[in-house]
């Protein structure tokens, strides 16, 4: 049973990352149709601006100042950064192709995958950038039950994956801006004539969704001590997978595609082989879709003839 | 109309040059350093080149760089030493068997890239083997091990490290005689390289009656707390056949955190002492720590003040490099103009009593490194690898 349980936390952990990913891609889908092919490398951007935060401050082991205001300090600028980024992306390279067949902005959103790769090949260098989280962060500061632990950083995973998910999901349902975003995801059209600032609440949606990929990316790099230029390209074919099983366009479906790809992961790996980790858990994300074409919580689109 | 016909054609006349000329980027040599080569041709008109396939760029690219640095400073230090003009052709292969082939056939296809180092993957060998040798093109890795490149199929195929049924039963016996695990956990990265190195450990612990859980996780995983969990009590080692020693430090953070007590025993892919450093880990490698052997104190130094740290990836290529660069000197030294087919003949004459790799560099008809040995490194608790007495 513990080993049960400890797959489950393991699970759980991976998965929230998945699905805070997973909300970004989802988001921009939701307003702008588009599958944003970047996403995952945006997260990449936060691990890295989460590792120069430590460096900054005096590297792992000689951290100067208290570790809860550096975790602060990591996780404000990464989402800030990277939010900033995202709303630049929108501006620059997504925007101008708003009209364009759905192809264009396709391409463009690989095109830019691979320059943000790159830019950060050539400006970090191609080694391992490594957090050692566990030189500020004890290990045994978390709680262990039996022989299952849960690690401090985990917790903070949890809490605060949770945190973010709920807090998007009010303002979405319970803001002003929420009701925006809402009816431009709708219906573009019909929200600019309402009078609704369509560029604003499709910036702002960019932002929101960089910001939480970027908050992932420190996750990461807390949970998985490693930064690279390419891990974001894994991690955004996770995220998408778990946007299109929970239902692309539904924020609460990629939350559920995220812990379940997670968690399928952790127990195939733990149960069966990881060996067969991939081929099970995409051979049962291809049943749901045979089963529910739509997502898991995506809704038919019905189309006039 | 005719304008645009004119500027089409010289478009193309001009790429055509281009792809005749080159193939990549040319980093030529400068005559700067000194080292302790042996020959010193009458090289007045010795200029050719040499090509490099590394993964300079992609998950590896790490290694890569370490690769084409060293290569650069082989090149660098040669042209002094054999007054050549020796220029070195830059292809990245992104450790992918298909962005090998790329390199491959523009290598293959510039008449005048007469060698090639690398690549660095088995599995980057097994692709590009029969192109190299249809085009009578040398190639010699410093960091391919797998047992099968050298059996007859790839005839102008060398190496300067050995093969993974070196190491593989070197390891295995160590692992059985030293460590006396009742069962252990093997996990290898799906690529060739890492399954090779299991099928040679395999047969040898399941003889010793050890009983073996096989794993398998790719090499962009980097989660594998859930892996970690399953490790048993009864499995005090995990042997990690894997190329990414980040990956392996992160293995062994999460061995620690959920309160496992099982060993790492790394091939030697992971031997980076900047990046994998768990307390009371094992590493074997296929060279030595090079900073260690006084005969290399002038090239580590080099290496040192020019691209600061390495591990054990760079300092094999520097020896193949070295390697084409004197078989290059001793055909301009004959008096023949280098080609393909008199460097190969050169290379396959290869018979240096020492290399910066401590141990004499010759090759058998296959293409193998005559009497190549494995060296096994253990981490201590400062994270320093210290060398374990064969």
């Amino acid at each position: 049973m513990a080993f049960f349980f400890q797959e489950l936390v393991n699970g759980v952990t991976t998965g929230a990352l998945y699905a805070l990913i997973a909300l970004g891609f989802s988001m921009v889908y939701g307003v702008l149709k588009l599958l944003n092919f970047a996403h995952g490398d945006l997260y990449m951007v936060g691990a890295y601006i989460g590792f120069f935060v430590i460096q900054f401050f005096g590297g792992a082991a000689h951290v100067s100042i208290p570790v809860p205001l550096l975790l602060v300090i990591m996780f404000v600028l990464a989402a800030g950064l990277v939010g900033g980024l995202g709303v630049a992306i929108e501006r620059f390279a997504y925007r101008p192709l708003r009209n364009a067949p759905r192809i264009a902005p396709l391409i463009t959103a690989i095109g830019i995958s691979f320059f943000l790769e790159n830019s950060a090949l050539l400006l970090f260098g191609a080694q391992y950038r490594i957090y050692n989280t566990s030189e500020f962060i004890s290990f045994s500061s978390g709680i262990r039950i039996g022989s299952v632990s849960i690690d401090s950083v985990q917790i903070m995973v949890l809490v605060l994956g949770a945190a973010l998910m709920i807090g998007l999901r009010m303002l979405v349902n319970r803001t002003k801006l929420g009701k925006q975003m809402r009816a431009v995801a709708g219906d573009r059209e019909a929200a600019e004539m309402l009078g609704i600032n369509v560029n604003f609440i499709i910036a702002a949606t960019f932002f929101l969704g960089s910001a939480l990929a970027g908050v992932a990316g420190v996750m990461a790099g807390l949970l998985f001590n490693q930064v690279t230029n390419t891990i974001g390209f894994i991690a955004g074919l996770k995220a998408f997978t778990a946007a299109v099983v929970g239902g692309i366009g539904s924020l609460p479906g990629a939350m559920l595609g995220g812990l379940l790809i997670g968690i399928a992961e952790s127990f195939v790996t733990g149960y069966i082989s990881s060996t067969f980790t991939n081929l099970i858990v995409f051979g049962l994300l291809i049943a749901v879709m045979l089963v529910r074409p739509s997502g898991l919580l995506g809704r038919v689109q019905l189309q006039k003839v | 109309m005719k304008g645009r016909l004119v500027i089409v054609a010289a478009a193309l006349g001009s790429l055509a040059v281009a792809g005749c000329s080159s193939s990549g980027n040319n980093s030529s040599s400068s005559a700067s350093a000194g080292s302790g080569s042996t020959s010193s041709a009458s090289t007045k008109a010795c200029t050719t080149s040499i090509g490099f396939e590394g993964p300079i760029t992609g998950p590896v690219a790490s290694l890569g760089d370490e690769q084409l640095h060293f290569a650069e400073l082989a090149v660098s230090m040669d042209n002094a030493a054999n007054h050549t003009k020796i220029s070195l052709v830059q292809g990245d292969t992104q450790l992918q068997p298909a962005q090998a082939v790329t390199v491959t056939q523009q290598f293959t296809s510039n008449a005048g890239i007469v060698g090639v180092v690398g690549p660095a993957g088995s599995q980057e060998v097994e692709a590009v083997g029969s192109l190299m040798a249809r085009a009578g093109m040398a190639f010699i890795s410093g960091s391919a091990t797998a047992v099968a490149l050298t059996s007859g199929s790839y005839s102008t195929f060398f190496r300067v490290v050995s093969k993974d049924s070196v190491q593989g039963p070197q390891d295995a016996n160590y692992i059985i005689n030293n460590l006396h695990p009742k069962a252990l956990m093997i996990v290898d990265d799906q690529e060739a390289y890492s399954t090779g190195l299991v099928s040679a450990m395999l047969p040898i612990f399941q003889a010793a009656g050890i009983k073996v859980d096989h794993e398998s996780v790719s090499q962009k995983v980097t989660d594998f707390s859930s892996l970690v969990a399953k490790i048993t009590p009864a499995e005090s080692v995990v042997v990690l056949p894997w190329q990414i020693a980040a990956n392996a430090q992160q293995f062994g953070r999460d061995i620690a955190q959920e309160h496992k007590s099982a060993v790492i025993f790394g091939t030697d892919g992971l031997f980076d002492p900047g990046t994998f450093t768990i307390n009371g880990s094992y590493v074997s490698s296929f060279g030595p720590d090079i900073t260690a052997i006084p005969a290399d104190a002038s090239i580590a130094q080099a290496a040192q003040a020019k691209y600061g740290s390495f591990g054990t990836f760079g300092p094999p290529v520097f020896a193949a490099t070295h390697v084409i660069d004197e078989a290059i000197a001793s055909v301009c030294k004959a008096g023949q103009t280098p080609s393909r087919s008199n460097v190969l003949a050169a290379i396959k004459q290869t018979n240096e009593s020492t290399s910066i790799l401590g141990q004499p560099i010759s090759f058998d008809s296959h293409g193998d490194l005559v009497n190549g040995k494995f060296f096994l490194f253990k981490i201590n608790s400062t994270g320093k690898y210290q060398l374990i007495p064969s």
